[in-house]
């Protein structure tokens, strides 16, 4: 029982100390981050296996629910938490030697409260709550997009919290009409009471809800903000937003779209709009060539298309393919920015023809760096392979023609992504690097304590690849749980 | 015109939001547009209050005065909007200082000239 | 052509609230959660204002996301309106002698109504919330009034932390009472007395604080600004 609220205890707890503990000794403050994601790392490998078998309801002020709000533990929250703590884990090494700018201690609370409100956003079983989770998540990245100050940043945080505050409006309205059609807002309760309203009202709600989450999750054409803000964030920020922030979009999606509203009927728009989110953004990420952070920005929006076209299958195993996907995505994409932090420090510019011959220089970096291309693109044997693999499977199991028409475009659009990433690929291995100007400085690795999480995730994609037993027992419970909406109910509020 | 007079509440809450969603997506003044924000949380504040509204009772704080079998109003939206209103300022005041920022780089508030990051 | 399209795009969302507002009736009562809260709220919770036990102990981990969300604001203003110098010989204009006089007179008794409200946030109208944003509007006088000042930014962030520290490891000390997290594990006391209600009180004074530190460091970072 206690496990559960420790998960989101330990993070804020210490988040609040950091001011302390950075007025007593400054340079303590940046390894507060890594303890505490340890700390929840740990303790969410250690609930995953009593969790998978029943979830853990954790009452918060210990009344019954649907008097309180409760956390629900379940496979796929506890999944998608440790998820979370891991990236978050490593990135936040990565972090400790990167960021100089100051104030260097608001930096590390900051990404330790935006971590916090995912692991909320994902682990609570109430509606408002979710909202207040996802506002902390949303408000710590616009704070953490503008952070270096400079003039591209504070315009990409500008644009993306006037985006995203609008967005969340749509999200309380919607909580307001789900309240005053039903009275409650726990999200069981809510499920239990859903058949005895029209279609037409749910239907307006929930497009309030995927037009409010959309927004975070950068689905077309609500992405506007998308790439401006992840090419403007410094490089440790963008890799926490496009691998964990946007993925808490998607997640309210399906959550509000599975167990809230059995939505089946608008599932196939659902997959409509993913499919139509990869297209452009993988085509706009084809032509950038200026600015290797906007084209994987855009290669983010396209991923994100590709888990909510996944996410619109009604099926267990689409699902599964859609989480599958979502981890790897995790994964790969955080590997690439990280990579392509101190790729960009050391050469000195974003420009992708300044990358050529980097394979020489920084050869470590370029070879994880080719590995989370590979694993997006979906070739064995990397992690990604598995995960594309399933969703084409699920969408030939589901012998619907609107299904099988939107995966033929999905994999057209693999090719294309195979085609931005080759060309990034060769241009370290196979050009000459255009000739350093005499001052500056010759282009070294990067540094251990940053190339550490670097290759942790290299290692991890090629080992998921090959073993990909390792996180499929526990995602495809996650799966069922979102299918099974009355199991859901029956467990958080009991056999009514 | 019943209608209106009935719904009050409601048309006055979602006005509110239409008017700020108005603000957001067709001014061109940085500080019109916060206040188009400023708008829609205010509107949406409404709309929970107005939902949780109850004729004919009081607000639901009871004392000696007061006692418990007093019919009172719906409590949950209150909180909601108490936390809701938190929520918002803060956004603004973060939105406030990110305006400043930008003013200081680009000299001017119009959303036109405002483009340094392009397609 | 953007003004055309943004009227229809709110249109159509008019559209969408007049569907489902019309099916919720102004003026009706609503079901379950709330009667439970009105009928048994006090004898659970000890409070008289139900509003605050809903607030404070049924729904008190949204209390905890809202007082993090400040928490991110004030951090977050902090980073992104820092200055590593400040440019030397800045002139500002010294505030008028009625402002001064004022402010002298009026800051103890603000601070004061501050702290009345939020430590008497179960019994009345009120909370931590507003006590804290009422003390910041003290602290805001006294900016105006002496714009030279910059009176501890330092203590308003210890405070604003150890506040933070302790409505967390009051939550965490309802687990090890077995009570759950943010449990009350404080005997209720008698109704409608100061001292009642369990945890109540304790936690909206570390709110009040916390609010109070961190709106006048909001304030005192926006003002700082040309």
């Amino acid at each position: 029982m206690v496990g559960g609220a420790l998960l989101i205890a330990i993070p804020l707890a210490s988040a609040f100390a950091i001011p302390l503990v950075g007025l007593a000794l400054k340079r303590a403050a940046k390894w507060v981050p890594p303890l505490a994601l340890a700390a929840d790392l740990v303790i969410g490998l250690i609930l995953l296996p009593r969790v998978l078998e029943k979830p853990i309801i954790v009452s918060i002020g210990g009344f019954p629910p649907p008097f309180c709000i409760n956390l629900m533990v379940g496979p796929l929250g506890l999944s998608l938490a440790i998820l979370i703590s891991f990236v978050a884990l490593l990135i936040s090494i990565y972090a400790v030697g990167y960021i100089k700018t100051e104030p260097t201690e608001k930096y590390h609370a900051l990404f330790l409260l935006l971590t916090t409100g995912a692991l909320g956003v994902v682990l609570t079983g109430d509606i408002f709550n979710l909202f207040v989770f996802f506002e902390i998540l949303c408000v710590a990245s616009y704070a953490l997009t503008a952070y270096r100050k400079d003039r591209a940043g504070s315009e990409a945080a500008m644009k993306y919290l006037i985006q995203g505050t609008v967005g969340s409006t749509f999200i309380l309205v919607g909580i307001a009409f789900l309240y005053g059609l039903f009275g409650t807002l726990n999200m069981a309760d809510i499920a239990a009471r859903v058949p005895s309203a029209e279609p037409l009202h749910l239907f307006v709600i929930l497009a309030f809800f995927i037009v409010g989450f959309g927004v975070e999750a950068a689905v077309f054409p609500l992405n506007a903000w998308l790439p401006d803000a992840h090419s403007s964030a410094p490089s440790s920020v963008s890799a926490i937003l496009s691998a964990i922030a946007i993925k808490t979009g998607v997640y309210a999606i399906a959550r509000v779209s599975y167990t809230l509203m059995n939505a089946r009927g608008v599932l196939v728009l659902i997959s409509a709009i993913g499919i139509v989110t990869l297209v452009i953004g993988e085509m706009a990420a084809y032509r950038q060539k200026d600015d290797i952070k906007r084209m994987l920005a855009y290669s983010s929006v396209g991923q994100i298309g590709l888990i909510v076209f996944a996410i619109g299958m009604a099926t267990s195993f689409g699902l599964f393919g859609a989480l599958f996907q979502l981890v790897n995505h995790a994964l790969a994409k955080c590997l690439l920015f990280l990579a392509a932090g101190y790729m960009i420090y050391r050469v000195g510019s974003k420009r992708l023809a300044d990358m050529d011959g980097l394979g020489r220089s920084m050869p470590l970096t370029t070879l994880a760096f080719s590995v989370g291309a590979f694993s997006l693109i979906g070739l064995p044997p990397f992690a990604g392979f598995m995960s594309k693999l399933s969703i084409v499977c699920a969408a030939l199991e589901t012998q619907r023609a609107a299904y099988l028409a939107l995966v033929a475009v999905a994999l057209a659009a693999t090719i294309v992504e195979a085609g931005y990433f080759f060309r990034v690929v060769q241009g370290f291995y196979f050009r000459k690097q255009v000739a350093p100007d005499s001052d500056r400085q010759p282009i070294k690795e990067t540094p251990a304590g940053a190339l550490m999480p670097i290759v942790v995730l290299a290692v991890l994609i090629v080992v998921v690849g090959v073993y990909p037993g390792l996180v499929t027992n526990a995602l495809r419970g996650a799966a069922n749980e979102l299918v099974n909406r009355t199991e859901y109910i029956r467990v958080v509020l009991g056999t009514p | 015109m019943d209608v209106l007079a009935r719904y009050m509440y409601y048309v006055g809450g979602a006005g509110l939001i239409l008017i700020g969603l108005y603000m957001v997506l067709a001014k061109t003044n940085l500080i019109k547009i916060i206040l188009g924000l400023s708008f829609l949380d205010t509107g949406t504040h409404v709309l929970l209050v107005a939902v949780g509204y109850v004729r004919g009772r009081t607000a639901p704080i009871f004392s000696e005065g007061v006692p418990e079998a007093t019919p009172v109003v719906d409590p949950v939206p209150q909180a909601l909007v108490l936390t809701a209103i938190v929520i918002g300022i803060g956004v603004i005041a973060l939105a406030l200082g990110l305006a400043v920022r930008v003013y200081r780089h680009y000299g001017t508030l119009d959303v036109r000239q405002i483009k340094g990051l392009k397609w | 052509m953007r003004k055309v399209l943004a009227l229809l795009l709110v249109l159509a969302v008019g559209a969408g609230f007049c569907a489902v507002l019309a099916k919720i009736p102004f003026g009706t009562d609503k079901v379950d959660v709330a009667n439970h809260y009105m009928r048994k709220g006090v004898e659970e919770t000890g409070a008289g204002n139900i509003v605050t036990s809903v607030v404070v102990t049924y729904r008190g981990f949204d209390t905890l996301g809202e007082v993090t969300i400040l928490f991110i604001v004030a951090i977050g203003l902090g980073a992104v309106l820092f200055v590593e110098k400040r440019p030397a010989g800045e002139q500002k204009e010294e505030a008028s002698l009625i402002v001064r006089t004022g402010s002298k007179v009026l800051f103890l008794p603000i601070i004061l109504l501050g702290v009345y409200i939020f430590v008497h946030g179960h019994l009345t109208p009120g909370g931590g919330f507003q006590g804290g944003a009422v003390m910041a509007s003290g602290f805001l006088l006294l900016y105006l009034a002496w714009p030279r000042h910059r009176a501890g930014r330092r203590t308003f962030s210890a405070v604003e932390s150890l506040a933070g520290v302790a409505f967390v490891a009051i939550g965490l000390l309802g687990v090890a009472c077995g009570v759950g997290f943010l449990g009350n594990f404080l005997p209720l006391g008698t109704r409608y007395a100061l001292l009642s209600a369990g945890v109540i009180p304790i936690i909206y004074v570390a709110i009040g604080l916390k609010v109070g530190a961190e709106l006048a460091g909001v304030v005192a970072n926006l003002m700082e600004r040309e």
